[in-house]
This record gives C-alpha cells, structure tokens and sequence, in this order.
C-alpha cells in the first residue's frame, strides 16, 4: 500500500498503516459482499432496476430528506449554538443541556409520538420537521464547542476594520467553525440515508424503506443488493463533499489564544423570541414524545408486563453498548491519526469509506456479516465479538468525527519534539497525542454508546439467543401493540442514554474552556 | 492539564481498553452451551413463541434456544447461513418465508403423522412445513366514519373510485398473500389491475399497526389488515373503548382469505428426532392449547376452542385458497413492481 504523503512529512509509520487497516477491512468487507451480490444480478438487472419511475421517486424523496434535514439541522443547530454561546440568552447553561436532549429520544419514539398526533405530520413535509428537531443536536453540540473555542481576537480585528456583526459572522466565524459543522452535516446527511424506523411511522419511501421491503416481501438478496449499491452511490458524494469543505485548511495552534471570556453579543429586543425559539423546540422534540410514553403507560392493559425483565435488558444494553463504544472508538484512532497527518487520496478514502457504510440499511450490513463470518469464522458467529466488529462497522464515523475535531487541534510539531527527545513513535503518542485527544475521546464514547443502545437489527441477527437489550425488549413489545409493556423499557432507554448525552454535552462543550 | 493527570489518564484509558476487549473476546458462549438444547428461530410472536417453548420444555424436558426476529430476516438469515446455519428449527409468522425456503429445498420432511393431525390446507404440499394458527384477512372500519351496511362485500371494491382515499393498505405482510389469492383465483391480471386500484385510490401505510391505529384515530374509515391486530388493540385498549371495528367480506369472496403462522424443521439440523418432537408438539392437543391462549389466532387443530371472542372461521373465511398455492409469494412483488407500488 503506497501513500502519498504531501508537504515535508515522512511516510506514516507501517505500525499505524496497519492499525488503520483493520478497520478499513472491517468495512471493506460487507461491502465488497453488497456489490458482488449486485453484480449478480447482472448488468440488464441493474439497469431495469434503476429505470422504473419507482426508484426515480425513491431517489428524489431520499435526496429530498436528506438535503432538508441537514439544511434545516444546519441552520437551526448553528442558530442555537450562536445563542447560547456568544448572546447573552438567560439561563444558557440550562438551554446548553435541554438543546442536546433530544439525542437521548430513540426517533423510534420521536416519531411514534407524532404520528399518533394526527395525519398532519405523516409525510415528507413531517418528516423532514421531525428529523429536522431530533438530528439538530448533532450539528448544534459541535458548533456550539468551535464558537467556544474560538479565539476572538480575530473576530475584533474584523471589527475594528468596519465589517458588521453580520459580516463578521460569514466572513471570521462561520468558517472558523465550518469544519465542525461540515462534520455533524455529513453525520446527519448519512443518518437520513440510513433511517428506517422514523421513516416507515410516518409514511415516507425512501431506498432505505424499500430495501427493508424488499428483504421482507422477496427472498432474493440480489435484487435488495442493487437498491443497497444504489444507496452507496448517493453516499460517495456526500462524503467527499464535506471533505472537500475542509481541504487545505489546518486548524492546528499550539497556543490557545486569548483566553478572555468570549464577548456576548446584546439580543435586545429579540431575547423574547429567541426565549420562545428555544422553549418550542424543547416541547416538541421533548415534550411530545415524553406525553406519549406516559400515555402508553396509563392506558394500556398490559401495563407491568415484563417489568421484571427490565434489569437483565439493561445489563445486556450496557454489556454490548460500552465494550462496543471502546472498540469503535479504538479502531477510530488510527483512522483519525493517519487522515490528518497524512493527507493524501488513499487517506482520504478510507477515512470516508465508514461514512458510506454507516449510510446503509442495518439489515443489508447485517446479513453481509452473517454470510462472511459464517463462512470464514464460523468460531466468533453469533457471539458477543461478532455483534461488536459489527457496531464497529456500523458506528465508526460517529467515533471518527468526535476524535477529528480534538484531532485537528493537535500540531504535529508536538509529536516532532517527543520524538526528537528521543521517544519512539508509538510512546510518543500515547503521552503526548492522547492526552490532547481525550475530549474527543471522551466524546466519541458517550456518543457511540448512545447509539448502541438502541441498535436494534444487528443485535437481533448476530448477538447470542440469551442476550436481551433495551432495544430488543421495546420492539418485541410494540411489535405486539402492548404499549404499556413497552413503555417502561422505552422509559429506561431515554433515562440511560441522558447519561451519556449529558457526558457527551459536557466534553463537547468544555473543549478549550477559558478557565 | 499536569503531566501527572495525563499520565493517570492514559493508563486508565489503556485499562479501560485492555478490559473492554477481554470482555469482547470471551468466547463460545450460549450458542454451543448446551448440545442438547433445539435452536428455533422464531418470527413469531414472542409471546406466543415463548408458550409453547414453555409448554414443550415442561412436557419433554427439552430445552430450547430462541433466536426471536421479524420472521423474512430470519429466512434471509437462514439464506445466508445455508448449510452451516446453527438452527434446527424456523418457526414463521406467516407463510411465505418458510415457503421460500421449501422452494430452496432447505428443508427436511416432516413425518406423516404430524401432518395428518391437522387439515391439509395449512401444510406445504411437500409436507415440509406444517401450520401452527390460522388468521385472516379483514376489513377493519371507524365506525364513526362508515355505516356497517355500507362496507364493502369483496374486497375488489375497496380498489375503486367508490373508495377514494377511504381505504388504507400496508404492502407487507398478509398483503402479499392476498395479492396471491386474487392471482390465483381470478387471474393475474385481476390481480393488477387490483393494485392498479389501489395505488390510484387508497392509501398505503408502512405497518399494520400503524394503519389500524389510523382507523382507531379517525384518520381513515377502513383498513385491509389482519384480524389479529384488532384483537390486540382491543386487548390493550379494551375492546367497549374502540372506535374501530371488524368487517368480514362476503364469505366466498377471494377477500376472505386464511393466512398461516407455520414451523419447519432444517435440512441441516443433526437433532432430526427431536425436531420431529417438537412439531408433533406444536400441533398436539396440550401444544395448541398453549399457543391459543397467547394471542388472538385460531388454532390450526379440530376441537382446540381460542379463549379469545373470535368469530368461527367457518362462517366467513371461504376463499378457495390456502397457504401452499400462494408459496413463497415471490409473484406477489413482481405484481406490485408492475403496479408502481413496491
């Protein structure tokens, strides 16, 4: 594997190439499965496949979905940030954890909740509000952290050289804090790919739901692996689009800056509206789905049913959740590592190829891995390692992109002294790198465990028979319309991923701290 | 940040890794824990599923393993894991996936016997896969939104400009089987032109529950569905608080169709006699007994009553089909492919 290494650095050492290669194989490898079994299906399969006005509708409500959702989350989220971390909005630090809130809601639930409201939010234009309301944290955690540690005096050179509060704020703060919003938009945009369960509440065909259907209404893996190639195709430049956002810039300081308090900027008479802004959102991405779970609970005969399983589904949540989060983000590091200090097409690829994966529908990555290690490591299939190398293949770009952005502010002129002082490579990282890198780690885990959580595809297929999570108990509950059962365990699920939101929040936001 | 805590810290990140993958490697686990144990996997309700596991365990002292899961995963699944698959058993929620398996030939004979307690409508023609409950085909309505004597009789009506935007679909399962049924009976043009009708006239719904809690809510007058999600709204709900009701087609009407939930036994399997056990089980007196009192099905067996208030199967679900002439329904989504629907 050569690697074209640009500016005066040398060749990344073969120890990290090899790191990085294992998750890349990890990736490689349902994939490679997905387009060999399209390739099966033949080119005329492929094209009779692509030319139905069925998949044209597809395609424009899938690219519909994904590009509002992201638009939206971007400016509500950016907005947001704004607001609490540079206007003077009262009580910011309470807006600041509320804002993040929403991530702990599965979208299962988000949107169960709204659908029962009423036909009114069934629909693209539902849709699009809804995910819009619960993806908007994704984008507003890591803005909110850029706009903090942002070093003002650039933005009072600006100033002093006559540019308004406007302008300032295209021109100095937005692309300053772009790579942070670049990196949540191409989560958002691949989540949006990937969604099912909000999707098929609320009456929206999208590739996603159609490769679902095709799973569940033929037992012909070609055919649903055309539509997943498809999905792949629509992934690819997405991804490299936010690469290309962030190409040729570096955001690397060894010093922090002024380290005054950040200015705020007066609201005036407009603190009422944003107060109101901030509040709507918090009752309708939190208040609906709250109302209803305690609905479920109140109304239903099969209330208390199971309640004594709660325990064991929570330690089996946990017991894949956390090693899972470890693992993904382990396998992260190196990724991260090698993308940034080597920039070259080879690096860039592979820090992108998770995005595209992470862009598909569980149920395909999961079967590609049930054919693969049945077939070539019968000895891990269905135990606990094979369903966390899938989390892994499945979650890599959240870990990717909380890492990246403690990454970036790492210079290598750092690792340069270590290791002229005579550390090896590798020591070198773990005292100097790692220690900068901690936020991000500390972020990527709260924020891959969160989503294990409620993974629920992957671990039906590919976990042991015995193991029960959170997420397995709520769908079999409401795959039998007793809600009331389910409504503890969804309960449970909000609760325990609050913990890891409000981690994920608190090392978010406290990236470069003024003290 | 003083060197110190740095240092601190990354000794506690190593441990916490070194403790993560320990845990992650453990190996073997449940899945060769006990050889003795059936592996079932089950698309079944769980609740169900989990009686007669019970029922069977208590009666044979055999254990059981259960791998739950929607039951077309699971027959992919299977598909993937073709000969190596750990399972011995596959217990469907409806017919079709298990039927895509017969057609793979995938599975093993099941012995007469089991077959004959049983009609032979509810089994495979090659007696590979035997029913386990019998469900059907309804018209679920708001009552408020529609008079009873103003349902419709067949279910060919609801795909027609009489019904526009009054009728809601879900393309999934029990759909595909009634798209067989209208192939198979008036023809597959018939059948086309049906969700041709339908795509023009009604509305579709991504899951069953979704489209009877429509109806429930007012949002639409009628559902095409399956009888059983009535009964478990009206179990949750209680049956006096629902604004919803049942409509069965005219009793001949292709309308009026029996689905069934059904089990087989895989070629693979190295536990051949007790396999055969199980399914004996399953359609035994004492086995159906059990899976009735779960859940709002019928039980496949003569002479075993549901505790639950079910109309008699006889006086309304007479459409000539049954299980083994839909199959695995594969032309069910060519059909829909051709109507612009899936």
């Amino acid at each position: 594997m050569q690697l074209r290494a640009r500016g005066l650095r040398p060749a990344p050492s073969p120890w990290l190439v090899l790191l990085a290669a294992i998750p890349i194989g990890l990736v490689i490898l349902p994939m490679g499965y997905i387009l060999g079994r399209a390739w099966d299906a033949g080119p005329a399969g492929l094209w009779s496949e692509l030319a139905r006005p069925y998949t044209m509708g597809l395609l424009v409500n899938t690219v519909t979905l994904a590009v509002s959702v992201t638009a939206g989350a971007a400016v509500l989220g950016t907005a947001a940030a704004w607001c609490t971390e540079r206007c003077d909005l009262p009580g910011r630090q309470i807006w600041r954890i509320v804002t993040s809130l929403p991530l702990a809601m599965p979208a299962f639930v988000a949107s169960y909740a709204w659908a029962s409201l009423g036909p009114w939010f069934q629909g693209m234009l539902g849709a699009v509000v809804i995910l819009t309301l619960s993806s908007m944290p994704l984008i507003y955690l890591p803005v909110a952290a850029a706009l903090r540690g942002m070093d003002p005096s650039l933005e009072d050179v600006a100033r002093s050289l006559g540019h308004g509060p406007w302008r300032c704020f295209f021109r100095i703060v937005l692309p300053q804090a772009l790579p942070a919003l670049g990196g949540g938009a191409l989560l958002v945009a691949s989540h949006m790919l990937a969604e099912f369960g909000a999707l098929s509440l609320l009456r929206v065909q999208t590739f996603t739901t159609a490769i679902f259907d095709q799973y569940q209404m033929q037992f012909n893996p070609s055919a649903a692996a055309l539509l997943a190639a498809g999905l792949m195709a629509l992934s690819l430049p997405i991804a490299f689009a936010e690469m290309r956002l962030r190409h040729g810039r570096r955001f690397a300081r060894v010093g922090r800056g002024n380290s005054r308090r950040l200015p705020l900027s007066p609201l005036g008479r407009l603190k009422p509206v944003v107060l109101a802004g901030f509040a709507g959102t918090a009752a309708l991405s939190l208040g609906v789905p709250l109302m209803t779970l305690g609905f479920w609970l109140w109304h239903g005969s099969s209330a208390g049913r199971g309640v004594g399983t709660i325990v064991p589904a929570l330690l089996g949540s946990l017991s894949l959740a956390l090693p899972g989060a470890v693992l993904t983000t382990l396998f992260a590091v190196p990724l991260v590592m090698l993308s940034i200090r080597y920039q070259g097409r080879l690096t860039a690829l592979a820090d992108r190829l998770p995005y595209v994966v992470h862009g598909l529908p569980g149920i395909g990555v999961a079967l590609a891995l049930v054919f693969l290690s049945v077939h070539y490591a019968p000895a891990i299939y269905q135990t606990r390692l094979l369903v966390l190398l899938a989390y892994t293949v499945l979650f890599l770009p959240l870990a990717q992109s909380s890492l990246r952005a403690s990454a970036e502010l790492v210079p290598p002129g750092l690792e340069d002294v270590a290791r002229s002082l005579g550390r090896g490579p590798f020591l070198a990282f773990l005292t100097v790198t790692l220690p900068n890198l901690a936020p991000g780690v500390g972020a990527a885990l709260a924020l891959v465990t969160l989503q294990l959580m409620r993974e629920l595809t992957a671990t039906l297929l590919l976990a042991s028979s015995d193991v029960t999570t959170l997420a397995t108990e709520l769908w079999s509950y409401t795959g039998e319309v007793a809600y009331a059962a389910a409504a503890p365990f969804a309960a449970a699920l909000v609760l325990i991923s609050g913990v890891p939101v409000y981690v994920f929040t608190l090392r978010t936001l406290n990236v470069d701290e003024p003290r | 940040m003083t060197l110190m805590n740095r240092r601190a810290l990354v000794r506690t990140g190593l441990g916490m890794c070194g403790a993560a993958l320990a845990f992650a490697a453990k190996p073997g686990e449940a899945v060769a824990a006990d050889q003795e144990a059936l592996v079932l996997y089950s698309g079944q309700h769980r609740q169900t599923t989990e009686a007669l596991v019970a029922a069977f365990t208590k009666a044979t002292g055999i254990k059981v393993t259960v791998r739950n899961g929607e039951s077309p995963q699971l027959a992919g699944q299977l598909l993937e894991e073709g000969e190596r698959s750990p399972a011995d058993l596959f217990y469907s929620e409806t017919s079709p996936p298990i039927a895509a398996l017969e057609a793979k030939g995938m599975l093993a004979p099941i012995e007469a016997g089991t077959l004959q307690q049983i009609p032979a409508a509810y089994s495979a023609r090659t007696g590979t896969w035997v029913g386990s409950t019998v469900r059907c085909r309804i018209v679920a309505y708001n009552k408020k939104m529609v008079a009873p004597d103003q349902l419709p009789a067949s279910v060919l009506d609801c795909a027609t400009s009489a019904w526009q935007g009054r009728v809601a679909y879900v393309p999934k399962d029990g759909f595909q089987e009634q798209v067989m049924a209208i192939a198979h009976v008036k023809g597959r043009d018939a059948a086309l032109a049906w969700l041709k009708g339908l795509k023009q006239y009604a509305r579709a719904y991504n899951s069953n529950s979704a489209a009877m809690r429509a109806v429930e809510a007012g949002e639409i007058a009628t559902a095409l569905t399956n009888h059983y999600y009535w009964y478990s709204l009206a179990r949750e709900a209680g049956a006096d608080r629902l604004n919803s009701a049942l409509h069965y087609v005219a009793r001949q009407d292709v309308g009026a169709l029996r689905t069934v939930s059904a089990a087989g036994i895989l070629k693979t399997t190295k536990k051949a006699a007790i396999t055969q056990r199980f399914l004996a089980f399953m359609v035994s007196e004492d086995g159906q007994r059990a899976i009735a009192g779960s859940v709002a099905e019928y039980p496949v067996r003569p002479g075993v009553a549901s505790p639950f208030p079910l109309r008699p199967l006889e006086d309304f679900a007479g459409a000539p089909v049954t299980a083994a002439d839909i199959g695995s329904a594969a032309d069910a989504y060519a059909l829909q492919r051709e109507a612009g629907i899936a």
